[in-house]
């Protein structure tokens, strides 16, 4: 690994962090219904209250630097105020409380949608033009044109609704007492099949369409020919030399997306009101719970930058051509 | 070419039928892409729905003048049903044709306009305005830019009011035009920058600087012509994207419920219930008019791109 190759990366993604960070700030300042601008409308409050209000946040000092470093500082050391909404808690425990399910959530969700989109995708790309392709394409495509709760309502009409296989929503069932853990384990996984089927769906279409055309591109490639040359049958040339080559651009492209699902499956939440970040994100919103908004958008940004730095360096280390 | 273009205006009737020969021939190989002809077809029929709804099904119908019973199930004098409020589902479903693609369109162009500027610039000036453009580029591209958008939407709605109109569009409506625009021109702009980086290198432009042109008049009259073929093929995909992410804002609560777009009835529904209700008439048009719109715009633009930037077909 060349050491320019990675203070580079570094470099950029502590510029960004820096950059979402001094965001949040602005977007801070920005709002309406700070103490100072709502107050003076009520008539009851002296002017020495409102000095006194301003004093206590520290609104009476200059925006910079005095503001600004406060914010950082705080930030830095894991403090990011308190929610208005769950009055008095601490943003970082609100969204700690709702970290776990969308990760329970978007994890088994990813790791399904990969194995099936990148296979998907190895095969429609392998047999381009053929009846495989036609079909394995225009699912993915269509697939890849719907917003997760377009997927996730009809699923709970025919399946939970309908047939009633599975819950309309939530992580378990309320108020239940179990038995023991198995038990347990059972509620939740009946809670969890549908949100898991629609995040997966929603995925797979994406990752087969980049798949498809990283394994095209590999199939131009000479060492195919060479390896039909030698005789090998299609299916072992496709396993065995194109989509080892294919897999590279894509498991990178999938990586760096990584972050973007937490944010994109937040309809699917709620969908089946899944109590994770969506939920939360969707409940601040209509509150306009600042604080945790700009928590969560903190906490989902600062994860995106670390994703793609994860991502470029793991491609960095595979393919030595992008360490100029 | 028959005759040498030797006097200007010769040089201009031979440049009009340049163009005319391309534009033939472009078209004479978009038509044989079956996906992109279909995706074109559909297109044209929710134009046109998105153009005069009322002469397809009459006024929106409001809470007030809702003409049914709520939640009836399809019949002959609600083909697709009632909402929870009686209204029919056939005349919501074809209203929201119209704002979802106002504001799609409305969102493209901004996208577009932001992307094509800052790519152009950034790839012909280049230099110290390069790098501060891309490392903005980005930025955007990095950040979630769905969580910006939730973020930045109720922000700037608190600051203008709910009730303020743009271009007699209302504020609500207008500020999601705005987020959409603001943060998905990242893509575009370094799809742009990177085809003109090769223009910029050819023998014309460097002629054109040597005969005095500025820099401003190359960038239109040089690269932009040459750089048009990708904003086509791109505003279509943009375009694509901008009612994705339109309906699912709309969906978690940032649409405008007097002028409701599908997403915006998609969320109607999943308020009144409709999912555990097994009111699927209330979903299904919505629903399959969002998936169908996305689809035909992504197969447009694939088939554009494959026709229009010849090197592309052997990528995909």
């Amino acid at each position: 690994m060349n050491a320019r190759y990675l203070a580079r990366q570094s470099a950029q993604a502590i510029f960004t962090i820096v950059m979402i960070v001094l965001l949040n700030f602005i977007l801070f300042r920005m709002m309406p219904g700070s103490p100072d601008r709502v107050n003076p409308r009520n008539p009851n409050i002296t002017v020495e209250q409102r000095q006194a209000a301003k004093a206590r946040w520290g609104l009476d000092k200059p925006l910079i630097p005095d503001q600004l470093v406060a914010f950082v500082s705080s930030t830095l050391q894991g403090d990011l105020g308190y929610s208005m909404k769950y009055q008095g808690q601490p943003v970082v425990e609100v969204i700690g409380d709702r970290f776990w399910p969308t990760i329970l959530l978007i994890g088994l969700a990813e790791v399904i949608a990969i194995f099936g989109g990148l296979t998907l995708g190895a095969y429609t790309g392998w047999r381009r033009g053929g009846k495989t392709d036609r079909v394995g394409n225009g699912l993915s495509l269509i697939l890849y044109s719907m917003p997760y709760f377009v997927i996730g309502m009809p699923l709970i009409i025919i399946f939970a609704a309908g047939l009633g296989w599975f819950p309309t929503s939530g992580m378990l069932t309320a108020g239940a007492t179990y038995t023991g853990p198995l038990d347990f384990l059972a509620d939740l996984v009946s809670h969890l099949i549908l949100p898991l089927a629609t995040i997966s769906l929603g995925l797979i279409g994406g990752y087969s369409i980049l798949m498809r055309s990283s394994v095209t591109e590999t199939r131009a490639e000479d060492y195919i020919a060479t390896a039909r040359a030698k005789g090998l049958s299609d299916g072992k040339i496709l396993r065995a030399h194109a989509i080892p080559n294919a897999l590279l651009p894509a498991v990178t492209l999938i990586a760096i997306n990584l972050g973007y699902v937490v944010g994109g499956a937040i309809t699917a939440e709620i969908v089946f009101n899944w109590p994770g970040l969506g939920t939360l994100t969707v409940d601040a919103l209509n509150a306009r719970d600042y604080p945790v908004l700009q928590g969560i958008f903190l906490f989902l940004g600062v994860s995106v930058v670390l994703a793609n730095f994860g991502a470029d360096i793991v491609y960095g280390y595979l393919d030595p051509r992008v360490r100029r | 070419m028959s005759a040498a273009p030797l006097t200007v205006e010769g040089a201009r009737r031979a440049r009009w039928r340049l163009r005319l020969r391309n534009t033939r021939q472009f078209a004479r190989r978009y038509a044989t892409r079956r996906d992109g002809m279909v995706g074109a077809a559909i297109l044209l029929v929710f134009a046109a729905l998105a153009i005069a709804p009322t002469l397809f099904v009459g006024p929106l119908e409001t809470v007030t003048t809702a003409t049914g019973a709520p939640l009836e199930p399809p019949s002959l004098e609600h083909l697709l049903g009632t909402d929870e409020a009686g209204r029919d589902m056939l005349n919501l479903t074809v209203h929201g044709a119209r704002v979802s693609m106002v504001i799609g369109l409305l969102a493209t162009v901004i996208t577009i306009l932001l992307g094509a500027v800052i790519g152009i610039v950034s790839g012909f000036v280049g230099g110290r305005t390069d790098q501060v453009l891309m490392r903005l580029t980005d930025f955007f591209l990095v950040l979630p830019t769905f969580v910006l958008a939730i973020v930045l939407a109720p922000i700037i709605l608190d600051i203008v009011g709910t009730d303020a109109e743009f271009f007699s569009i209302r504020a609500t409506l207008f500020v999601i035009v705005v987020v959409i625009g603001l943060t998905s021109w990242a893509s575009t702009a370094r799809i742009i920058r990177s085809q003109t980086l090769s223009v910029r290198e050819r023998m014309y432009v460097d002629r054109a600087r040597v005969i005095g042109g500025g820099r401003g008049h190359i960038m239109r009259r040089h690269i932009l012509p040459n750089v048009i073929n990708l904003i086509v093929a791109n505003t279509v995909l943009v375009f694509a994207g901008a009612i994705f992410t339109e309906t699912t804002l709309a969906f978690i609560g940032l649409g405008d419920p007097f002028s409701p777009s599908w997403g915006q009835l998609l969320n109607a529904a999943q308020t009144a219930g409709a999912p555990g209700l097994g009111a699927w008439w209330m979903i299904v048009p919505p629903a399959f008019c969002v998936v169908v719109v996305i689809l035909s715009f992504t197969l447009v633009g694939n088939a554009l791109d494959d026709v229009l930037n010849p090197k592309a077909g052997l990528r995909r």
